[in-house]
């Protein structure tokens, strides 16, 4: 259980899928932790996936309770192996990340998803979401697939700074 | 390090940014950020660079004043002045405001903005729809002084835009990290 450093965008492994978790071991439910704690120790962070911590592996972590625009909110969520089944209707709006955290940007995102994965006991979850929380969740997921949100900006319009809280 | 500013303006055609930027390569400056658009035909960069092998801003424009003739641009190199305004520390929303066109409503709202304590980091506008009724589209960032709420500027421009017969709505402008 430890707060860990999270990469920049010069140290993403870009480009490059993150490998399945497959059986969960010890080792992923330490992960799990981690992400978790990385998550609680910045105020702004609501969400982290494992390649930003630098393991290249497929689980993320959000909690997006009490955000201004989430509707469907399933608090804290360790999800392992995570794939999008289903995924409606779009929304442009801005998002930031931890990895960039001096730019935000304008993407377009499904806002109602659905998606399967593992916890952190082991069992399958399908997990049904909307508005912020599916922003999330498909920010995270694209970080599992070697991407930012710097590859889906609609143009240099959609970028804009942030001020970085130091 | 010695980090300038670089404003280029001038009427729009192809191959200004290789020419500048291929300028300022061949004496090792490298580029940080950079904004470039088009407004009204006319081509309009600015960027802020680094150049550790040069001491005088006019060496800068001395290396680009071959593009500068050949593509009629007016260029302008500065020493950067570091400003801490962007690090104030207080929140950052982005303002939205639309109506019938008509003089007056970029001045009045930032005047707003202003009196708030708040600094325009960001501005956008657009004049669109029909000649006969051209609409305005105006969209502004700002960075709220400490202590300054996203409600407090809100209202205040809600009063301003009533006045003026537009629509205006304010949104937070950093969103949560992910």
């Amino acid at each position: 259980m430890s707060v860990r450093r999270v990469l920049g965008l010069a140290e993403l492994d870009r480009g490059r899928p993150a490998l399945p978790v497959g059986e969960l071991s010890s080792d992923a439910r330490l992960l799990a932790q981690d992400l978790i704690d990385t998550m609680r120790a910045s105020p702004a962070c609501v969400g982290l996936a494992a390649p930003q911590i630098g393991v290249p592996l497929r689980a993320f972590v959000l909690d997006v309770s009490g955000h201004r625009k989430a509707r469907t909110v399933h608090g804290e969520l360790v999800l392992f192996d995570p794939e999008l089944l289903e995924a409606q209707e779009t929304e442009v709006a801005r998002e930031g990340c931890m990895s960039v955290p001096d730019l935000t940007g304008d993407v377009a995102r499904a806002t109602r998803i659905v998606l399967r994965g593992r916890d952190v006991a082991g069992a399958e979850k399908v997990i049904r979401t909307d508005a912020f929380e599916a922003r999330a969740v498909l920010h995270e997921l694209d970080h599992l697939d070697g991407l930012v949100f710097l590859d889906r900006l609609a143009g240099p319009g959609a970028l804009h700074a942030r001020r970085v809280y130091r | 390090m010695a980090r300038f500013s670089l404003h280029a303006v001038g009427v729009d055609r192809p191959g200004i940014v290789a020419a500048v930027t291929g300028a300022l390569a061949s004496i090792g400056a490298n580029l940080e950020d950079s904004r470039m658009t088009i407004l009204g035909g006319q081509f309009s960069i600015m960027l802020v660079l680094d150049a550790p092998s040069v001491a005088d801003a006019s060496l800068l424009e001395e290396a680009l004043a071959p593009a500068s003739t050949e593509l009629d641009l007016l260029i302008a190199v500065r020493p950067l002045v570091e400003s801490a305004h962007l690090d104030a520390g207080g929140e950052m929303a982005v303002v939205s405001v639309h109506g019938a066109d008509h003089p007056g409503i970029v001045s009045r709202m930032a005047g707003e903005v202003a009196a708030a304590g708040g600094n325009v980091v960001d501005l956008a506008t657009r004049v669109v729809g029909e000649p006969e009724m051209p609409g305005y589209v105006m969209v502004l960032t700002v960075a709220l002084a400490p202590g300054s709420t996203l409600e407090s500027l809100s209202e205040r421009l809600a009063q301003a835009a009533a006045e003026l017969q537009v629509h205006c709505a304010v949104a937070p402008g950093d969103g949560e990290l992910l």
